[in-house]
């Protein structure tokens, strides 16, 4: 964000897969991330796309590599390919369909057993914009979800979050298309990333800190802390 | 001269493992026909029946290259091929690929070892065949003159000068009887053809060559659809790509040459392909070379039928193809348009019908908009078809096991190519499918701007798909230097990213001579790959698919377990990782080999057929269609349904009750070869004929009728890996008597209404006597009881005990007469009529059951007094099983409680022990109920005539009546299902026993005895044999069972005056909150002394009866089955005092009851 003033700060890359039941908006989370930009018909990911984005925080600057995976059930048996040496996950679900919050659960368990050891995982629920509490075009995410009538909402705040607490994940609900929320989840699991995973990782010490305590607040305020927004260079 | 040449041919294969062009499971040895098949590019319909040397000549004026000999022609050497429905020629030498090792080989493999229409030549189908003429030749013995339906769709015109008759001439070398043979067949096949020449005109006519050469005279007519290129222009700047001069080019060849079907490849044809086709031909130039027009000209109707026939129907396919709809080549204008989604839409729809195993991959739309560009939704739709099924299989299946397998043999090749790249991706850690599976998967479409791509297509289907392999080589090569630079997956996929952006751009930009500067980035790339990697042909990436395949299927097929078993939902939580793991091998090793079974019982019923056939047969090959293995998870499932037969042959390979009795086949156990790998194991072996595959045969049982349809849970006629786990954790996993007992009736009770008529509960003992046939399993108290009754307490006065062989088996025939007496004595009423005053009488009753219960509870006490429960009198007991509290004087009820404490007084740490025993002593007070009952409905209920039913409740009771049936339910029925371990060898391996008489019966005696019997026969299996003795047991229960109730009474009686409320004990409160069967249990250690003695006395009244059905049928046997039976359980037993004896102290270690007391009776 402000920080270039303070000239090259430690900067590490880290490889993050994202994966999710097809059509949930894992492509769509990426583009917002990484260009700040919606399509509504994007070309369906064959394989994987990969893409780069650098996202700077107080003490560092984290570029991500960002393997974007192809979400249809039967490229399920290549994502072992992309998720090998993976520092981080993000699992998407669609929060107006339920099944795919299943399948998320489905990954999470398969990159608890299959993935690198002391992966960062962070549930997604995306299409936030769809559910009233969304409608607010993110500006106004302070409101109280939950007991919104009419809404497209299938998946409640409340079960992913317990969901994510009991397997110790981040947790989000976001808008790729309002762009509510995409960098916050970025911005967490760099700050979840421990110190020591990074590859180039230098005067580690302070920054080590201060990134526990910033995943701290963000873990404690959740998805609608409107002070999440950190400096993701986007 | 017929068998020599398949001696050769045979010879051939063996030698050449590489020809394998599939994944077919005969990799090593693919057959002649589907090489046949991939050389002409033929639909599977066709087989090789006829092949000659011979020459083929062109007249001049057919001539476009070459030294034109005008008084020959242009001459080539090859082999005619004649199959049902079409004529191929081929040069053996390929025109394109000179510097390729030309085989000698007479099989159909030709220069690219089957890969596709090379060389030149032609592949017509006999329906385009006007004429053919034998010519007197001096050189040839025989010379025919071939005259095509060339331009059959221009209704050709009265003036005859203006239509040029395609008229090539082919002289067979032969010997006389060859070429006679061969023009016999062709006569044949052109007869036969004759009826297809309309069709071949509908196919015709839909082609743009037609509309290119059409005559003056219909120069207004509107052309056939060449794509949405028409109506949205053609990608690119047709200046650039010279389409013009393109299509000039074309336009003449095919006037020499002939057009689409009549096609004769000479070597222009390939240059002309090699320089891109232009834009309106291009379709049908791919449809062409790819064969897919010879499946049109098959069904031409097959799209439009497909659509209507399942027009408005919904799918899973449908829907994952509607999400893919706006997004597939969106820069194209034609699919931002409702007509060209439209068209997309409709394709491959219509192709997720007729291939439903594929149905929709994402990348699948990326190529069929590419393909809609250029061709009719119907060509589309068959070269989709061609794609799927021969060009790149399994590259869009469920599994995409052929995308990971050519990754692996694309890497491979680069290792071998490229050592230094190879190296360098190795060290940076970077993932080389990473990049360049989507090349594969989506035939470059979407890594390279589209011309491009569509240049490398027009290759790729002429000359098959190691063209992605050489153009894949190529890229990297030509990138290898900013590639070593690169160190990481981002770097490397930039690299490639800016290259492919700049393909157009001049390859040697610095270079002085215009001529070099003028060569683009793609064509350095297209000469690079075709020249440089002219090495990489079929049969080299064929040996690597080979060789690799094991590995990526074995790799997807641990992946598929690992994620079906995980999502297997909550019941599969009640079995373990393990179970859940050999059960998901058990199902679809089952599947597998069914298939495998099926597929290898066709094609012998085929070979048979063919063999009655007239010799001309022979010549073809037996194999009907490119045998791909059926049935393995790593190629897609082709089906995860289980049937009733497959689910016989599932049980079969885990429970002994599930193999029939009948003739006895060696089993080979294939677990034993686990470690050799799962599919492995079965396809090393050979797979038998029989309808079971080398596995025992599985029994038919009503009992396993009703299994199946209580695990089909959407009444489907077909089990999932999901039902079969269901089933299996509700019977296994939870290990509660009570989850087991109301299951057992819930399978019995039809109509789900709770009761169980008469004919039900004939039923269950039919089953459990099904169930019991082989033995019982798991933890059964009283074989373990036995010896050490024997040794301490059984005085000569036990006669019983003479004959410690009396097994469990035998008992537990008792047990289900027992059963069955128990269950009528009982049953309710079924009639209107007493239906309230019934009601009334239950309600009644249950009352009366919650006091009697805490009656038994205080005298279950009491039994520091031995005779406080003496009911009924010893002189009857024989025939008196319902009166089992008794116990004579003497007797090991007497000297086990001399030892056994008090309850008052029992230490907590046994009570512990007999928690998780069978409750014994619940089974006493059911007794004592039951006797009550019985006393007031009886009368009724044993009457024949009145229709009556058995409800959970009282079901429940009487099972836990019987202390064997209570440990049947509680821990014998769930154990004989094998789910982990292998059934015993011992077992399996012997032939299954032969159900001679009851009493033959035992732990392993089965086997013994059928050793013994040396397979006597004459014994009626399963269901059929039991029906008859139960009917016997009925009639003498009813008898019995009237006598027994007098006494009952007074035994009743007597019982109340000793239960007295008041002496109910501390314990009781103690245990308020825990489980009733817990209560029970606590009680088994006191009462399992008796019951041994009880049940030997029991089984051996029972016995008699029953023998009295049994040996009828085969009496002679039973002296020996018994003496074996005796043998082998005082075996037995022996292990198991001495288990017992490891177990001492006691604490936690005596599951049953019975260990406890041993335990006790030992020290």
């Amino acid at each position: 964000m402000a920080d270039s003033a303070n000239g090259p700060k430690p900067s590490s890359s880290v490889k993050l897969v994202l994966l999710g039941e097809a059509a949930v908006g894992k492509s769509s989370l990426v583009l917002r991330f990484v260009n700040n930009d919606f399509q509504e018909n994007k070309e369906p990911t064959i394989g994987a796309a990969f893409l780069t984005q650098k996202c700077n925080l107080p003490t560092r600057t984290i570029k991500f590599e960002i393997w974007d995976t192809a979400g249809q059930e039967r490229f399920a048996s290549l994502a072992p390919m992309y998720y090998r040496n993976a520092q981080a996950a993000l699992v998407v679900y669609d929060l107006t369909k339920p099944t795919s919050l299943v399948k998320a659960k489905h990954w999470v368990a398969e990159l608890q057993r299959q993935a690198s050891p002391g992966i960062v995982i962070a549930l997604v629920g995306n299409k936030l914009d769809l559910t009233n509490d969304g409608s607010g075009s993110g500006g106004d995410a302070e409101s109280a979800g939950g007991d919104d009538l009419g809404d497209a909402r299938k998946v409640s705040t409340e079960e992913a979050k317990t969901y994510s607490e009991e397997e110790g994940l981040l947790f989000f609900e976001t808008s790729a298309k309002t762009g509510f929320n995409v960098t916050e989840v970025f911005t967490a699991i760099a700050n979840a990333i421990p110190e020591t995973s990074l590859k180039s990782a230098r005067g580690v010490a302070a920054s080590h800190a201060a990134g526990r305590a910033e995943e701290q607040r963000v873990n404690l305020n959740g998805p609608r802390d409107p002070n999440a927004k950190e400096g993701c260079a986007c | 001269m017929l068998n020599l040449a398949s001696f050769v041919q045979r010879a051939q294969q063996l030698l050449d493992p590489t020809q394998g062009l599939n994944l077919t499971d005969s990799d090593r040895n693919p057959s002649k026909a589907s090489l046949f098949q991939s050389q002409f590019r033929l639909p599977a319909s066709q087989h090789p029946l006829y092949e000659i040397t011979a020459e083929l000549t062109i007249p001049p004026a057919h001539v476009t290259q070459g030294d034109k000999d005008r008084g020959t022609g242009f001459q080539y050497a090859g082999k005619l091929h004649l199959s049902e429905a079409y004529m191929c020629f081929s040069t053996t030498p390929s025109s394109f690929l000179q510097s390729a090792s030309t085989s000698t080989s007479s099989a159909f493999t030709g220069q690219t070892h089957g890969g596709g229409p090379g060389g030149n030549g032609f592949t017509f189908p006999l329906c385009a065949i006007r004429r053919v003429e034998r010519l007197h030749s001096q050189t040839f013995q025989f010379a025919l003159a071939i005259t095509t339906w060339n331009g059959i769709a221009q209704d050709a015109p009265k003036d005859k000068k203006d239509v040029r008759e395609q008229r090539i001439t082919i002289q067979l070398a032969g010997t006389r009887v060859a070429c006679e043979r061969f023009c016999d067949g062709l006569k044949k096949g052109l007869r036969a053809g004759v009826g297809n020449v309309g069709r071949l005109k509908k196919v015709v006519s839909e082609c743009y060559s037609e509309y290119l050469l059409r005559t003056e005279d219909k120069k207004n007519d509107t052309p056939p659809d060449a794509g949405l290129g028409m109506l949205f222009r053609y990608p690119g700047d047709p200046k650039k790509l010279r389409d013009r001069a393109k299509m000039r080019l074309w336009a003449e060849y095919l006037r020499d040459n002939g057009r689409n079907i009549t096609l004769l490849r000479q070597p222009t044809f390939h240059k002309l392909i090699r320089v891109g086709l232009p834009n309106r031909l291009r379709g049908e130039i791919w449809e062409l070379t790819s064969g897919s027009i010879y499946l049109r000209l098959e069904h031409p109707t097959l799209y439009a039928e497909t659509l209507a026939k399942f027009s408005g129907q919904e799918s899973l396919a449908i829907d994952e193809i509607e999400k893919d709809l706006n997004r597939s080549l969106p820069e194209y204008p034609g699919f931002q348009s409702e007509e060209g989604i439209g068209r997309l839409r409709r394709v491959l729809t219509a192709y997720s019908w007729v291939d439903a195993d594929v149905g929709y991959c994402q990348a699948m739309n990326i190529v069929v908009a590419a393909l809609l560009i250029y061709m009719s939704e119907a060509q589309a739709f068959f070269l989709l078809s061609a794609l799927c099924d021969r060009l790149v299989p399994g590259y869009y299946s469920t599994t995409m096991y052929g995308t990971l397998l050519d990754q692996k043999v694309f890497e491979s090749l680069v290792e071998r190519t490229m050592p230094i790249l190879w190296e360098h991706l190795v060290k940076s850690d970077v993932q080389l499918s990473v990049v360049s599976l989507p090349w594969f998967l989506s035939l470059y479409i979407n890594s390279m701007p589209l011309v491009f791509a569509f240049r490398v297509l027009d290759v790729f289907f002429v000359e098959g798909p190691k063209v992605l392999f050489q153009v894949g080589l190529a890229i990297l090569r030509i990138n290898g230097e900013e590639l070593l630079d690169a160190t990481d997956d981002g770097a490397f996929i930039s690299v490639l990213k800016s290259y492919f952006a700049r393909l157009d751009e001049s390859a040697h930009p610095k270079s002085e001579n215009p001529k070099l500067r003028a060569v683009t980035r793609f064509q350095e790339l297209m000469v690079v790959a075709f020249k440089e990697f002219s090495g990489i042909t079929h049969s080299s990436i064929a040996e690597l698919r080979l060789k690799n395949k094991d590995a990526v299927l074995n790799n997807i097929e641990s992946f598929a377990k690992r994620t079906a078993i995980r999502n297997l939902g909550p019941d599969s939580k009640m079995l373990s990782t393990e179970e859940l793991g050999s059960l998901y091998d058990r199902f679809y090793g089952v599947l597998y080999e069914r298939q495998q079974r099926d597929h290898l019982l066709q094609q012998d019923q085929a070979r048979r057929a063919k063999s009655s056939r007239p010799k001309v047969a022979d010549a073809a090959n037996s194999h009907d269609d490119p045998d791909v293995e059926r049935g393995r998870v790593g190629l897609g499932p082709s089906t995860s349904l289980m049937d009733y037969d497959a689910f016989r042959e599932f049980l079969a390979g885990m429970a002994k009750w599930a193999i029939s009795d009948t003739p006895p086949t060696p089993r080979r156990d294939t677990f034993a070869e686990k470690d050799k790998g799962f599919y492995g194991s079965f396809r090393k072996s050979d797979v038998n004929l029989s309808p079971w595959g080398g596995g025992p045969e599985p029994a038919d049982h009503e009992f396993l009728q009703r299994l199946f349809r209580k695990w089909d849970e959407g009444s489907t006629s077909a089990l999932t890996l999901q039902n079969v786990v269901t089933g299996l954790a509700r019977i296994k996993g939870k290990r509660d008597i009570m989850g087991t007992i109301t299951y057992f009736f819930e399978l019995h009770d039809d109509d789900g209404d709770g009761c169980v008529d008469r004919e039900g509960i004939l039923r269950m003992s039919e089953a459990l006597l099904f169930l019991s046939r082989r033995g019982l399993e798991g933890t059964l108290n009283p074989s373990s009881m036995t010896p050490a009754l024997n040794g301490l307490a059984d005085g000569p006065g036990t006669p019983n005990n003479e004959v410690p062989g009396q097994t469990v088996n035998e008992r537990f025939l008792g047990s289900v007469s027992a059963f069955i007496r128990r269950c009528f004595e009982y049953a309710d009423p079924d009639h209107l009529k007493n239906q309230s005053a019934d009601a009334q009488e239950r309600e009644w009753e249950r009352e009366r059951e919650r006091k009697m219960e805490r009656k038994e509870e205080a005298a279950g006490d009491q039994l520091a007094s031995p005779d406080a429960f003496a009911i009924g009198d010893d002189e009857d007991e024989d025939q008196d099983d319902l009166l089992t509290m008794d116990s004579p004087p003497g007797s090991p009820r007497a000297a086990k409680r001399s030892e056994t404490p008090t309850s008052g007084q029992r230490p907590p740490s046994i009570r512990l022990n007999s928690l998780s025993a069978p409750s014994v002593d619940g089974d006493m007070s059911d007794r004592r109920r039951v006797s009550k009952a019985q006393s007031e409905k009886a009368n009724v209920a044993l009457d024949p005539s009145n229709p009556l039913h058995i409800t959970l409740p009282t079901f429940r009771m009487v099972v836990l009546a019987d202390e064997l049936l209570e440990q049947f339910f509680e821990s014998s029925f769930p154990a004989s299902f094998h789910i982990n371990d292998s059934l015993g060898s011992a077992s399996t391996s012997v032939p299954a026993s032969p159900l001679t008489t009851f009493s033959s019966l035992g732990i392993g005696a089965g086997r013994a005895v059928g050793a013994a019997l040396g397979g006597a026969s004459g014994i009626p299996a399963g269901g059929r044999g039991l029906r008859g003795v139960l009917d016997n047991i009925v009639t003498d229960g009813m008898r019995v069972a009237a006598e027994v109730r007098r006494r009952m009474e007074e035994a009743q009686k007597e019982l109340e005056k000793n239960a007295v409320p008041g002496q109910r004990n501390d314990e009781e409160d103690d245990e308020d909150e825990e489980d009733v069967g817990f209560e029970r249990g606590s009680e088994a250690g006191k009462s399992a002394a008796y019951r041994g003695d009880d049940e030997r006395r029991s089984v051996r009244s029972s016995d008699r009866d029953l023998l009295a059905g049994a040996d009828a049928e085969a009496s002679d046997t039973n002296a020996a089955a018994t003496a074996t039976a005796t043998a082998s359980v005082t075996g037995r037993t022996s292990v198991n005092s001495d288990t017992r004896g490891g177990n001492g102290g006691g604490i936690g270690g005596g599951r049953v009851a019975g260990k406890v007391v041993g335990v006790e009776f030992d020290g």
